[in-house]
């Protein structure tokens, strides 16, 4: 193997040895990093980022070979070092810094949880989700589970064995009447999920020792939404709940019964409502109903997606198909801030360590926008690759730099913000991989290129550090994929 | 003439004599023994030939006889010697002619030295007697046998036997004369050779030898007559083609092939300087021929020629820019192309080179060759003037491009629909007519398959369906307008369907209802029609409750129209739509219904047919303005509905007209009001009415007919789009502006493909979202699609 690369170095090495450039590099991860003693290389200007990973290798000693990535000054080297130093001017006598970190590796297709319908909504409680870390629970390796939201209106709790453990109930029982288009964990033990039948309900997420067989029981539905609900976002620790609306207002509510404020009258269904009617003659269980702590409307059209700030869990973001990006203290339930973009938002991700916020919007692309105010430029960047709307967003666990879209196109497409390339638009970010879905292979089309995305839309995504990419879709399946430390953290 | 005769006849005597004389002089001079020898021959020969008489000459002849006979005779010779010397000196044949000759010369002696004769004219001719050289005559070579006596007549020796004497004195004794021999001749052969002739030196018969003989015979024969001449001899070619080993000359080439003559040379020069000092003329200077024939009258066409001013055609060669330093024949030296360029240049097609010449370096004018392509250009010239000649054009100096409307590039003016976002799949057969809800959330489609069908417009996914039309295609679905309640307004077969689709919350779904609700009682309020009044057909129609099947699906009210409407529209308060049936069963005044929600009433405002046009097609409410639009076939017609006016016709001139729209800003932006009218013929024609009643422009980019057309709704995005039977949507960009100065610019923006083409169908509705720059469209394919 050794040999191999040596060969190939010194084939690359051959090809330029004309020029030489003298480079340092340096690693950030401490297992990977080089010892102190290793001073500036003279290399080849010719070498690539696969001649480059091959001498880190080397230089390592490791006996099973890590493919790494390379960054010169906070952009990857997606060129042979030569043509990096002419396009950007820098002369081969400087010593020139080079960053290297752990490459991402393509992820795999690791399972399908196949649905009876479209599936609009994924969750992971794993050891490493957020839900796990607020209750201080613990999970075990293997038994992570999904938490499927379905078109059906049923909620799906699967182990990793595509096994359901739990299934909500019908709406007889006080289920959901419509699609379900968001749930989330809140807890090991709890579940909250919304859809198109504009209530927000909160369950009890019970599972049997063996951990085979589970109950969710519905515990309070909370009333408030005028039209269906698009996204829910939670904070266990404060016991709040966000829920963005197509009725162009923001849902705060509180996951706790004496927390809440009734529920208002002319939204709960009634038996004189016509359509209502027969869904109440057959209910058979009476659910806590409540209402919401506030409804923040200001947006003028749908809201796609509310989130709380990863930081602080009074500061609220919302995206609407107004255009707007609106920044609320959820304290008071005022408005702070609007950045309006120039197209409809769909999707909305929190990127704390860069003070971003990623937004998928329907021009096909993902903006970040920094949402503070002393920020001068509403967009930082422009994440371009995607052929439909942008509709949901999950941060890499693994690194601060990278990022998840699910998009109506019909892919998954991972993104790092450091792979960009400048375009006349300015700094364009490219995806790093898309992940096809799995459904489309299956027929035998995965090249086929299906107009608006059609029967393979993605509506969902998430990203767990121990469980994988998780993504559903039109297709009424989960799909799940790793890769071994997809991106590199950093 | 004797005389001259005679003397001739003695110089010829006299000259073979000499020839005689001269062999035998020689041989005497030698040998005067052989002489006696050879005359002793000839006697012999004589002798021999002749007989006794012959013997009797030569016995007179021999020489002793003739000395004495001399000697007696001396004295009387002198006085008749001439004539008988003439006679011997004479030939022969003068010998016997003597005595007649004699007569006449004597007689000559008295007259002149001339004659006068007759030519053969008549005339006198004069004719001299010959000159004789007398006593000049140098008679150097006097023969032996030669008379002696002088100048005297021969006559004088008549009577002697004799007729001279020789040189030695001895006689010469008279030849035998004919008289005496002829007897012996006519008795004897003439032998080879004879002559008749008497040789005079001799006075012997001349005889000739066979020698002789054989020469006067070539002579006769005009052959050559030297002996030993072969005519034939074989012919020796000396100059053939042949080359020959050995050659005639080895001479070296003289110098005077290849040394300029310099005599020649001298001789040019002569000349030359003879032509230069002008005494040799080179040539000969024209004569100038005046010959002025007074017959011939000359015209002079060109006698009161005058400058004319140029014809206005004429067109002055182009002026060239003078040379600079690259043209010249020595141009400095940074003029001068170095290698890289000298080979780019040659390398370069002929067509693109920057220049035709490559600057050069001659050093002086002399070695400046000819111009290569001297004849190529002048050919070219040629072929240019025959095949282009210079042609003055009135050309405008313009800018073509200035004069086009700078339209802006279609990337400034995003956002707007460009990819399929959502395909929205589950109509059987066609889907006839769509529309988006006002809150922009919901599509609400019919379609051939009878249904009305709610969707979630972003993900395409169906939330609602109903059938509503038995056999019959959902030919219309309009949402009601406001949002205070949700209304859908659908067309089907005959009737017209009101629904309230169940996917609303409770609190705007029970507002619906009760909106819907509250016209039962005005209509119930109402006075019913009478029995008479029932079976008229201009009778309006009364609402009627549902089926219970259709009520559990949302369906409130249905308005049975009796002719099927293909056209809903709402007024934008929401409480009026009118409806078009165009159907050409249906009678002109009941095509038109005007239905008031509130009331549950309907009503046909219109009473008699609309002149000129054919049937209505479509209609549609001012959105702002109590004004009706009207459609048929060919014009769009205003009124007015509060004064109840016919305001405004509009003639777009299509011959079928599919659909129209108004502007939604119009007449509050603007003064104006602006129309789209989309038609059968391709044509999409948009009309500004303050400007005209024709269209303002006509848009012709769809190959088939266009079916429906629509601005966007909000004032926002100024976008319309239309949708054609060719399974495309063109969306354009059309600003209205504020300001009456300014005309509405249009831009074609996007064809949006992606229907099939299904029954010769392609799309047959399309409608924008309220807020955003998307739009949807109704194909015949049976999908819908969102376009963002």
């Amino acid at each position: 193997m050794n040999g191999v690369q040596d060969s190939t170095s010194a084939a690359a090495s051959s090809q330029s040895a004309q020029r030489q450039v003298r480079v340092q590099l340096v690693s950030k991860q401490e297992d990977i990093a080089l010892p102190e003693s290793t001073g500036p290389i003279l290399v080849p200007t010719g070498l690539r980022r696969y001649a480059l990973s091959t001498l880190v290798n080397n230089l390592l000693g490791n006996d099973k070979p890590v493919p790494f990535e390379f960054l010169i000054n906070g952009a990857f080297l997606r060129t042979s070092i030569d043509e990096y130093l002419t396009a950007n001017g820098i002369s081969a006598e400087t010593t020139l810094e080079i960053e290297y970190i752990r490459a991402l590796i393509p992820p795999l297709h690791i399972a399908s949880f196949e649905h009876d319908d479209w599936v609009g909504s994924v969750d992971v409680l794993s050891a490493t989700s957020l839900a796990t870390s607020w209750a201080s629970a613990v999970v075990s390796p293997g038994q992570e589970r999904i938490l499927s939201g379905s078109y059906d209106g049923l909620l799906r709790v699967w182990n990793m064995s595509s096994q359901i453990v739990a299934t909500s109930p019908s709406p007889a029982d006080g289920g959901h009447g419509a699609s379900i288009k968001a749930a989330k964990f809140i807890s090991p033990n709890s579940i909250v999920s919304a859809g198109l039948d504009r209530t927000v309900r909160l369950w009890k997420y019970n599972e049997s020792d063996d951990g085979f067989s589970g109950k969710i029981t519905p515990q309070i539905e909370l009333y408030g939404h005028k039209s269906g609900i698009n996204s829910l976002a939670v904070h266990a620790p404060s016991n709040r709940i966000l829920s963005a609306s197509s009725d162009h207002s923001i849902g705060f509510w509180s996951t706790k019964k004496s927390d809440a404020p009734a529920a208002p009258e002319n939204l709960v269904p009634s038996a004189a409502s016509r359509s209502s009617k027969r869904r109440k003659v057959s209910s058979s269980v009476s659910i806590p109903q409540r209402g919401p702590l506030a409804l923040l409307s200001s947006h003028t059209a749908p809201v796609s997606a509310a989130i709380f700030d990863t930081n602080d869990s009074t500061v609220g973001y919302s995206t609407s198909w107004d255009h707007s990006l609106r920044t609320w203290d959820l304290v008071t339930a005022a408005l702070v801030d609007t950045r309006s973009t120039s197209h409809s938002l769909l999707s909305l991700e929190h990127l704390p360590e860069h003070h971003l916020l990623a937004t998928g919007t329907s021009a096909r692309h993902i903006t970040l926008i920094d949402p503070r105010t002393s920020a001068t430029t509403i967009s930082a960047m422009t994440l371009r690759g995607h052929t439909n709307a942008v509709v949901s967003l999950s941060r890499d666990p693994h690194s601060s730099y990278g990022l998840i879209s699910g998009s109506h196109d019909g892919t998954c497409r991972i993104w790092d913000i450091r792979a960009t390339k400048t375009d006349n638009d300015g700094v364009v970010g490219e995806s790093v991989y898309s992940i096809t879905r799995r459904s489309l292979e299956e027929q035998g089309k995965a090249d086929a290129k299906r107009v608006g995305g059609e029967g393979v839309k993605v509506f969902s995504v998430c990203w767990d550090r121990s469980v994988g990419i998780v993504s559903a879709g039109e297709d009424k399946r989960i799909q799940i994929n790793r890769g071994e430390g997809v991106l590199s953290s950093a | 003439m004797s005389a001259a005769k005679v003397s001739k006849k003695r110089k010829a005597v006299t000259k073979d004599v000499e020839e005689e004389a001269g062999v035998f002089s020689g041989d005497e001079l030698n040998v005067g023994d052989i002489d006696g020898a050879l005359s002793d021959d000839a006697n012999d020969l004589s002798s021999d030939e002749e007989d006794s008489e012959v013997e009797l000459v030569d016995d007179f002849s021999s020489d002793e006889d003739e000395d004495e006979e001399e000697e007696l005779d001396s004295d009387e010779i002198p006085s008749d010697g001439e004539a008988p010397l003439k006679k011997k000196s004479g030939t022969s044949a003068a010998d016997l002619e003597v005595p007649t000759n004699d007569d006449e010369s004597s007689s000559e002696e008295e007259q002149p030295n001339f004659r006068i004769e007759k030519d053969a004219n008549g005339n006198d001719r004069y004719i001299y007697d010959e000159i004789n050289p007398d006593d000049n005559s140098d008679y150097s070579d006097v023969e032996e046998n030669a008379n002696t006596i002088g100048n005297i007549p021969l006559s004088f020796y008549d009577q002697y036997p004799h007729i001279g004497y020789d040189i030695n004195g001895k006689k010469i004794m008279r030849p035998a004369t004919g008289e005496a021999l002829d007897a012996l001749l006519d008795s004897i052969e003439i032998p080879k050779g004879f002559t008749g002739l008497t040789d005079p030196s001799t006075g012997k018969p001349l005889e000739l030898s066979q020698d002789e003989l054989e020469l006067l015979r070539k002579v006769q024969m005009n052959e050559i007559p030297e002996e030993g001449y072969n005519p034939y001899e074989p012919l020796m070619e000396w100059f053939s083609n042949k080359q020959e080993i050995m050659p005639l000359s080895a001479a070296p080439e003289p110098k005077r092939r290849f040394v300029p003559s310099k005599h020649e040379a001298k001789r040019v020069m002569k000349i030359v300087k003879a032509i230069r000092e002008g005494r040799i003329l080179p040539y000969k200077p024209p004569s100038e021929e005046k010959e002025e024939d007074l017959e011939l009258i000359n015209y002079d066409l060109w006698a009161d020629e005058a400058e004319r001013p140029d014809h206005p055609m004429h067109v002055p060669a182009p002026k060239l820019p003078p040379p600079g330093y690259e043209e010249s024949y020595h141009p400095p030296p940074e003029y001068l192309p170095d290698n890289k360029e000298r080979k780019a240049w040659q390398e370069a097609d002929p067509e693109d080179r920057e220049r035709e010449y490559l600057p050069t370096d001659f050093g002086s004018l002399r070695k400046v060759p000819g111009y290569g392509e001297f004849v190529k250009e002048k050919f070219e010239r040629c072929l240019d003037l025959y095949l282009a000649p210079r042609v003055r054009r009135s050309k405008l100096n313009i800018d073509p491009e200035s004069l086009l409307p700078k339209l802006p590039s279609p990337e400034e003016l995003k956002p707007f629909p460009s990819v399929c976002a959502t395909v929205f799949r589950g109509h059987k057969g066609r889907v006839r007519s769509l529309a988006v809800d006002p809150t922009g959330v919901w599509l609400a489609t019919g379609g051939d398959d009878g249904t009305v069908r709610v969707w979630e417009l972003l993900t395409g996914r169906q939330l609602y369906s109903v059938k509503v039309g038995e056999e019959d295609p959902v030919n219309v679905v309009r949402w009601r307008p406001s949002k205070d309640a949700v209304v859908l307004a659908a067309a089907a077969g005959d009737d017209i369907y009101l629904i309230v689709p169940p996917i609303l919350d409770p609190e705007l779904e029970q507002a619906s209802l009760d909106l819907l609700d509250a016209g039962w009682g005005y209509a119930a309020s109402k006075p019913a029609p009478k029995a008479s009044e029932e079976g008229k057909k201009t009778t309006p129609p009364q609402w009627v409750r549902p089926s219970a099947a259709l009520a559990d699906n949302g369906v409130c009210a249905v308005i049975p129209l009796r002719y099927v409407a293909k056209s809903i529209s709402w007024h934008r308060r929401g409480d009026y739509f009118v409806t078009v049936c165009p159907g050409s069963s249906t009678p002109a005044s009941m095509a038109i219904a005007i239905h008031t929600l509130s009331k549950h009433l309907t009503q046909y405002p219109f009473s008699r047919r609309i002149k000129g046009g054919g049937p209505p097609q479509t209609a549609h409410f001012h959105p702002s303005k109590p004004i009706l639009f009207v459609a048929n076939q060919r014009t769009v017609r205003a009124y007015d509905l509060s004064r109840q006016l016919l305001v405004k016709i509009i003639q777009p001139g299509a011959r079928w007209i599919s659909s129209f729209d108004i502007h939604p800003t119009s007449s509050t932006a603007s003064g104006g009001d602006n129309l789209i009218v989309g038609s059968y013929d391709r044509r999409l024609l948009w009309h500004d009415l303050e400007l005209s009643q024709r269209p303002y422009k006509t848009l012709r980019y769809h190959r088939k007919a266009i079916r429906a057309v629509k601005f966007h709704p909000s004032g926002r995005y100024p976008l319309f789009a239309d949708a054609s039977d060719d399974g495309s949507l063109q969306i354009f960009h059309g600003s209205v502006t504020g300001d009456m100065l300014s005309n509405a610019s249009i831009v074609p923006l996007k064809v949006l493909k992606g229907h099939k083409i299904t029954g010769e169908l392609g799309v047959m509705d399309l409608d924008w979202h309220p807020r955003e720059a998307w739009c949807v469209s109704a194909g015949a394919d049976g999908t819908c699609r969102l376009w963002m």
